[in-house]
């Protein structure tokens, strides 16, 4: 049997990270609480596998585990070239704390009563209100990759939208197949050719040259 | 079937090249043209075929004209490449053709493959496989535009995803043949179609989300942008109306195609660099090829699209060499480029002419059948809109070629020695849309 209140729970504590995440100048802690995020819809995951008992659940939480929590997180710690205390250059990160509570959480909720709830979609373990907590975390990767310069801020947004995806799929319902190729190929890919990026180039700003 | 499995994987056959010296780029380069002579061979046979092959690939005659697009390109941007392409710091040469097979092959993989799912991972993949080719010519300016495309496009295909499970959720499954066989006019495949829309729209270069482009496309070594511009948006637009179909959504897609043609044309009007200027005029295309399918003409868009990569591709192709040998992009700075490389401008002046839909080239029949089509729907004012942004694109970029190609003023006297195989390739690449243009109006649309 599973109990709503568990994945509500774990759920809220993941869009907290998310919003610690957001509210971070420094690199080290956002990149732990990318890591926590993680091992919280791993654990999502695994608690949901036991209850069904399906084995695909089970692997995908180790898996997420394995590649997001430690990997990722290993070779962000990597980008940061041992450089303790860093900070992003950057100003203005408790109004845009602000901003984003204010109103791409409010968007999100409108969005969801609007559209998803109107569906009615029959989630077999719980009220579907709860794919909302997948939606603010998408809208949250969304706004962090728009507000910050620093590679690895940027790709801890990447990585809370993909997480997002990973944790409305969990809720829905089993299609761990996809997901978990998800997962591989943000390792094979997209990590491969960041941590290739990130060597050469830590900070984006606009460019005259990519102007017009 | 076998065919079908040798064309997916010659091109990663060829990346046996990479093993061999590191002063011999020379194999990687012949096995990449053999490779791509090769599927160009098995795409046209399937094509002249007709295939209808159902099961874990869904190849009908609608993916072979993409597959002839994909692998015709291929072949000739791999020529192109052995003049053009140098040794970088982060992609050597070897590397560079290695990334190219690859991403020949997840093209191939996307557009054959039966399973929604499947052809998102394929989208996926083909990010991946191109992201470093953008950063071939080292330099901050294309890292920065690597990154974008990365961020973007990848966020972009995430919310791709959404719309993937919401099939699934729907059908139990994401065999394409399966879901197609019995579409359902449900909220939720409403709300999976318009997340689509979303998310394979930032690949196709849909507004607002096509920031990525102009930077990918203008930053890319010139046969890069060619694949990107000619066959990687296609790829993706086939995808898009293939999730389209499941619950056609026409008004909604139409509204964004034409913003997108829009602001498009309106950016065209000012500006500075030739090939972000060929890139606003690939969104262009792409979405009017869009109004094209979702309209009920999928052949005058298939026209459009084939034509548009063979232009597109001979635009980049020539713009390359003028970046090359004038080093300059600023398309205020160049002039007197008839004098200088005269085979050169020559496909240029063709490939603008392509690309903006000049009869008798294919991409005016695609075009002209489109538009005939709004009108017999009813879609007037979309119409209207439409032609007066193709009539703003048209003179703005074929005024810049113009004033490239004839303008007297010469900064410098120097003589430019044009070089042979790349400006050859330019400028059969760019005639090729005037003779499928011919052809078609010799011998009637037919496809």
């Amino acid at each position: 049997m599973i109990s709503q209140q568990i994945l509500e729970l774990f759920s809220a504590f993941i869009l907290i990270s998310a919003f610690y995440v957001q509210g971070q100048a420094y690199f080290k802690p956002a990149i732990y609480a990318q890591a926590i995020q993680s091992i919280l819809i791993s654990a999502i995951a695994i608690y949901m596998g036991f209850t069904l008992a399906s084995f695909d659940y089970i692997f995908l939480g180790i898996a997420i585990v394995v590649f997001r929590s430690f990997l990722i997180t290993l070779f962000l710690l990597r980008g940061l070239k041992e450089k303790l205390g860093l900070r992003e250059s950057t100003k203005g990160i408790a109004s845009e704390l602000i901003i984003n509570l204010a109103f791409f959480t409010t968007a999100s909720i409108i969005i969801y009563y609007l559209i998803i709830e109107k569906i009615s979609l029959n989630v077999e373990f719980s009220n579907s209100s709860i794919l909302l907590f997948s939606f603010i975390l998408l809208f949250q990767g969304l706004f962090l990759i728009i507000t910050r310069k620093s590679t690895i801020f940027q790709f801890i947004g990447f990585i809370e939208e993909e997480n997002s995806t990973i944790l409305f799929g969990v809720l829905l319902l089993p299609i761990p197949f996809l997901i978990e190729v998800s997962i591989f190929l943000d390792i094979l890919g997209l990590v491969i050719v960041t941590s290739i990026l990130t060597l050469e180039k830590t900070e984006h700003s606009t460019l005259d040259e990519l102007k017009g | 079937m076998i065919l079908v499995y040798l064309l997916l994987i010659s091109p990663i056959i060829a990346n046996i090249g990479f093993f061999f010296s590191h002063n011999k780029t020379i194999i990687i380069k012949i096995l990449t043209i053999v490779s791509a002579s090769i599927t160009l061979i098995i795409s046209a046979y399937l094509y002249l075929v007709k295939p209808t092959i159902n099961g874990f690939f869904f190849i009908n005659r609608f993916t072979t004209l993409f597959l002839v697009m994909i692998t015709s390109i291929y072949l000739l941007s791999s020529i192109y490449s052995i003049n053009y392409v140098r040794t970088g710091t982060i992609v050597s040469e070897r590397l560079y053709y290695v990334l190219l097979n690859l991403f020949i092959s997840s093209m191939i993989f996307t557009i054959i493959v039966n399973n929604y799912g499947l052809m998102w991972v394929g989208v996926e993949l083909t990010t991946v496989t191109s992201a470093l080719l953008i950063a071939t010519e080292t330099s901050e300016i294309s890292l920065e535009a690597t990154w974008r495309y990365i961020i973007i496009v990848s966020a972009g295909v995430s919310i791709a995803l959404f719309s993937i499970i919401l099939i699934y959720f729907n059908y139990h499954t994401l065999i394409i043949t399966e879901i197609l066989a019995r579409p359902e006019n449900n909220t939720l495949t409403k709300l999976a179609v318009a997340l689509a829309l979303v998310g394979f729209g930032t690949k196709v270069g849909i507004f607002p989300m096509y920031t990525w482009l102009p930077d990918a496309h203008s930053e890319a070594p010139s046969p890069i942008s060619a694949l990107f511009s000619g066959v990687l948006l296609p790829v993706a637009l086939y995808v898009l109306y293939m999730v389209y179909l499941i619950n056609p959504l026409t008004e909604i897609f139409l509204i964004f195609a034409i913003l997108s043609i829009i602001t498009t044309s309106i950016i065209l009007t000012y500006q500075w660099h030739i090939k972000r200027m060929f890139a606003y005029s690939t969104i262009e295309n792409m979405n009017l090829a869009l109004i094209g399918l979702i309209i009920g003409e999928p052949k005058a868009s298939i026209i459009l699209l084939i034509a548009h990569a063979f232009g597109k591709a001979g635009a980049f192709y020539s713009s390359g060499i003028v970046i090359k040998e004038l080093g300059e992009k600023k398309i205020n700075n160049i002039n007197g480029l008839y004098s200088r490389l005269k085979v050169t401008t020559a496909s240029l002046l063709l490939s603008s002419l392509a690309v903006t839909g000049t009869p008798p080239f294919a991409t005016f029949i695609g075009e002209f059948f489109i538009l005939r089509k709004l009108i017999e729907e009813g879609y007037i004012i979309d119409l209207v809109l439409l032609i007066i942004s193709l009539s703003t694109a048209f003179v703005s970029i074929n005024y810049n070629i113009t004033k490239m190609a004839f303008t007297r003023k010469e900064i410098e006297n120097r003589i430019h020695k044009e070089p042979v195989l790349l400006s050859t390739i330019s400028l059969i690449t760019s005639i090729i849309p005037l003779v499928i243009g011919v052809l078609l109006l010799v011998w009637g649309v037919s496809l």
